[in-house]
């Protein structure tokens, strides 16, 4: 690394210790595109003594999760929270472009400068996440938002990927779209900690709330732990109950424990993708040699050996 | 596993904010144009309407964009265009093109051009055009990252 890219990453180091949000902005984005680059400021602020939770806001395309998110940050922020927010939506695979549309949804708070939030796309990843989402909420942190807040892709499917960086899951549901027998078969109901039925102001709402009692086991040891209740962006119905929820989930999550998990999944993470870099690199480096590997009469296990050999060489 | 990985940052999607400063009623053309971006392969950012320069500049700081799309039918673009271009200078950004559009008459246009703001198409521009535009303007500002990158003090 250059003299000068060193200062240019000291400078965003520091603003992000200092909360400033052009900093926050562009560290994000070299989260999402330059590892290399994102790693020296991770190391530079990254303090293992904080703790950040990250909430999911989960649930089927259009049940209102930007809406209640919106509804949500500023309550939290009146607790004494600073709120980050990430929403992904989904690239297309086609030509890599996406609508980033969460935003529209809670423009009206963001105001506030305890309040962050970012739009991201998928770029390809599965799970409803992107890639970039740890990662921006890892610079949030450590620019003193405390609560982050992500929003993955609506699917109807339970994408247990945001167990991995979220400790409280709210799962959100609305009348209509789609039962909550679906929802059940789809694994939804294992993995939320709140269960929120939104658009109570339509009707179906009572009924779906009654349904979704069936599916959510309410006798303990999760009856403790999982909370179902009704909302209305429409009517702010319900929004109280929802922090309240939140916040009473946050506390009953072992906080260690769920640090530890989650540096252990996140180093893995890091870690193959370090070494699925260096294989794209030796395979640039002796296009050749990786060339006549598959093209001669080896078979595919025998060739990856090799390449993994010849990383693993190069290293030494 | 992950589209577009290892790429430099320059390769990756051009990210465009499309603000509205005002009500003028025109929805339907900031979701055509919105359209042609994402189908041009750039991760679109379209917030609803952004009431003041600040709510614009504010919202392009936090999703870091390349380019800020002004659209504007009702006939203020000399007043809302200067003031988001004094709101970026105030807050020291420079790596943030603006590209307007609208009904913006011929002797306007330089005097938009001269402050920064570029493009300054108006209704009926073949997409084809609005799009090469905002890509030569994401690309310069994205060499300027870069080269600050490197030249930073
Ligand atoms: N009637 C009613 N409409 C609501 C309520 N909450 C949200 N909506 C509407 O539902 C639509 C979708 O809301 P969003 O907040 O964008 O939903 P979302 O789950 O974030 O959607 P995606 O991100 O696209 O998956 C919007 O038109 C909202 O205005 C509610 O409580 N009642
Ligand atoms: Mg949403």
């Amino acid at each position: 690394m250059g003299k000068k890219e060193k200062s240019y990453l000291g400078t965003l180091e520091r603003g992000i210790k200092k909360g400033e949000r052009q900093s926050i902005a562009r560290a994000i984005t070299l989260a999402e595109s330059d590892p290399a680059s994102f790693s020296t400021i991770i190391k530079a602020v990254y303090d293992p003594k904080k703790y950040m939770h990250v909430v999911g806001v989960i649930g089927p395309p259009g049940c209102g999760k930007s809406s209640l998110i919106a509804l949500l940050a500023p309550k939290l922020v009146e607790n004494g929270h600073r709120v980050g927010i990430i929403a992904v939506d989904a690239s297309s695979p086609f030509t890599g472009g996406s609508f980033l549309g969460n935003r529209i949804r809670m423009q009206d708070v963001l105001d506030n400068d305890k309040i962050f939030m970012r739009s991201m796309a998928s770029r390809g990843a599965k799970g409803g996440l992107a890639m970039g989402v740890m990662n921006a909420a890892l610079v949030l942190g450590s620019a003193g938002f405390d609560y982050v807040i992500v929003e993955p892709v609506g699917s109807g499917q339970a994408d247990v990927d945001i167990l991995d960086i979220a400790s409280t899951i709210i799962v959100v549901l609305a009348p209509g779209l789609g039962d909550e027998v679906q929802a059940a078969k789809a694994g939804l109901m294992e993995i939320g900690d709140v269960f929120v039925v939104n658009k109570s102001d339509l009707p179906g709402a009572e009924k779906a709330e009654r349904d979704l009692r069936y599916f959510v086991s309410t006798s303990p040891p999760n009856g403790e732990r999982q909370k179902i209740l009704s909302t209305s962006v429409r009517l702010k119905r319900g929004i109280e109950e929802l922090l309240k929820a939140t916040i009473v989930h946050e506390t009953h999550v072992d906080k260690d424990a769920f640090k530890i998990r989650r540096l252990r999944l996140e180093a893995s993470r890091i870690a193959k993708e370090i070494f699925s870099t260096k294989v794209d690199e030796l395979a640039k480096e002796k296009e050749k040699w990786i060339a006549d590997l598959s093209y001669t009469s080896i078979d595919p296990y025998s060739a990856a050996e090799r390449i993994v050999y010849a990383v693993e060489s190069r290293d030494r | 596993m992950v589209n577009g990985k290892n790429l430099k940052y320059s390769e990756k999607p051009i990210r465009v904010l499309i603000a509205k400063p005002g009500i003028d009623g025109h929805d339907r053309g900031v979701y055509v144009l919105a359209r042609a971006f994402r189908d041009a392969g750039m991760e679109v950012i379209y917030p609803g309407l952004l009431p003041t320069p600040e709510s614009i500049v504010d919202a392009a700081i936090d999703e870091d964009v390349d380019v800020i799309a002004l659209s504007l039918l009702n006939g203020a673009h000399m007043a809302v265009f200067t003031k988001v271009m004094k709101t970026l200078n105030k807050k020291k950004v420079k790596d943030i093109a603006v590209v307007g559009g609208g009904i913006i008459p011929d002797e306007d246009k330089p005097k938009l051009e001269k402050i920064g703001v570029t493009g300054n198409y108006g209704p009926g521009t073949p997409l084809s055009v609005i799009i090469e535009h905002v890509k030569m303007r994401a690309f310069a500002v994205r060499n300027e990252k870069w080269g600050r990158k490197k030249r930073a003090t």
